[in-house]
């Protein structure tokens, strides 16, 4: 079972970019800790895009909304499919619970935001989040894991998150400052 | 008499002086890593263009004349592209995806 260095911090950046700066001591991650990683952060996502569809009357910001719904359920499904194919059972760790604590932080801040204060701070988030998945796909993720068929789907997920920061920053201009 | 047969010599020698049209072609453009592979190609009127969606997210290709609906994972779509011009297609489900025809006569 291959084992990488992950920095909880730049994990828990992908709610809070500015702990990007912060150091900390490098865990080990076991395949199984990785892979809950991986689906925790899709999930939180899909959390988001659900309750930005109870929240907001923009179409356009809907339509951003059920895609993130769409496409991280996809990616969650092709990580669970791995996660049987290589035998293994995502396991709860330390860095998942400290994404579900960032993912609960973030939720209290939408929570009491209405109308197109709302749009505008969910897409920020959006933009933070996609931003800061990207770094740390590029910068260690990717790099750094060795099961192929692991490194593979982490490949094959990294457009998708670009794809989905450059939507989400091509429509947040329309929504005012 | 005379009149007729050298009406149709002419309108023989006419047949043959007018160019070839070379047969429609059919063109495969493949969808993935989130992006169309070609993204540009360069197409006659009559010819097919096919997509298939090598990613496992739904994709589509979208113009404003023609849409291959919802494409899952290795499914394909197609269009016979008609008059010559430009035409830029999209993905409908995530715009930044973006492609474009050009249609020539003659190719």
């Amino acid at each position: 079972m291959s084992r990488f260095p992950l920095t909880p911090l730049l994990v828990l950046s992908l709610f809070a970019p500015a702990a990007l700066s912060a150091q900390a001591a490098a865990p080990d991650l076991s395949d199984p800790e990785v892979a809950h990683v991986a689906v925790t952060a899709n999930s939180i996502d899909i959390d988001a895009a659900r309750f930005a569809l109870t929240r907001t009357r923009n179409a356009e910001v809907r339509q951003f909304a059920t895609l993130m719904v769409t496409d991280h359920s996809a990616v969650n499904a092709q990580a669970s499919a791995l996660a049987t194919r290589l035998g293994v059972t995502p396991t709860d760790n330390a860095v998942s619970r400290s994404l579900v604590n960032g993912a609960a932080t973030a939720h209290r801040a939408l929570e009491g935001l209405r109308g197109k204060a709302f749009d505008r701070a969910y897409l920020d988030r959006e933009i933070g989040y996609h931003q800061a998945v990207l770094d740390a796909l590029d910068g260690l993720l990717i790099p750094t894991t060795e099961n192929a068929d692991l490194k593979a789907l982490l490949q094959q997920v990294r457009p998708a998150v670009a794809a989905h920061l450059a939507h989400a920053k091509a429509l947040r201009p329309k929504l005012g400052s | 008499m005379r009149l007729r047969l050298a009406c149709i010599a002419g309108l023989l020698a006419l047949a043959q002086c007018r160019p070839a049209v070379p047969p429609p072609r059919r063109y495969l453009v493949e969808i993935r890593q989130m992006a169309f592979v070609p993204e540009a190609l360069t197409v006659a009127p009559g010819d097919t263009v096919v997509w298939v969606n090598r990613d496992f997210l739904p994709h589509s290709a979208t113009s404003a004349g023609w849409d291959t609906k919802p494409l899952l994972e290795g499914k394909t779509g197609q269009v016979v592209v008609g008059a010559p011009g430009e035409v830029s297609y999209h993905c409908q489900f995530h715009p930044t995806m973006v492609g474009s025809l050009t249609v020539i006569q003659g190719r």
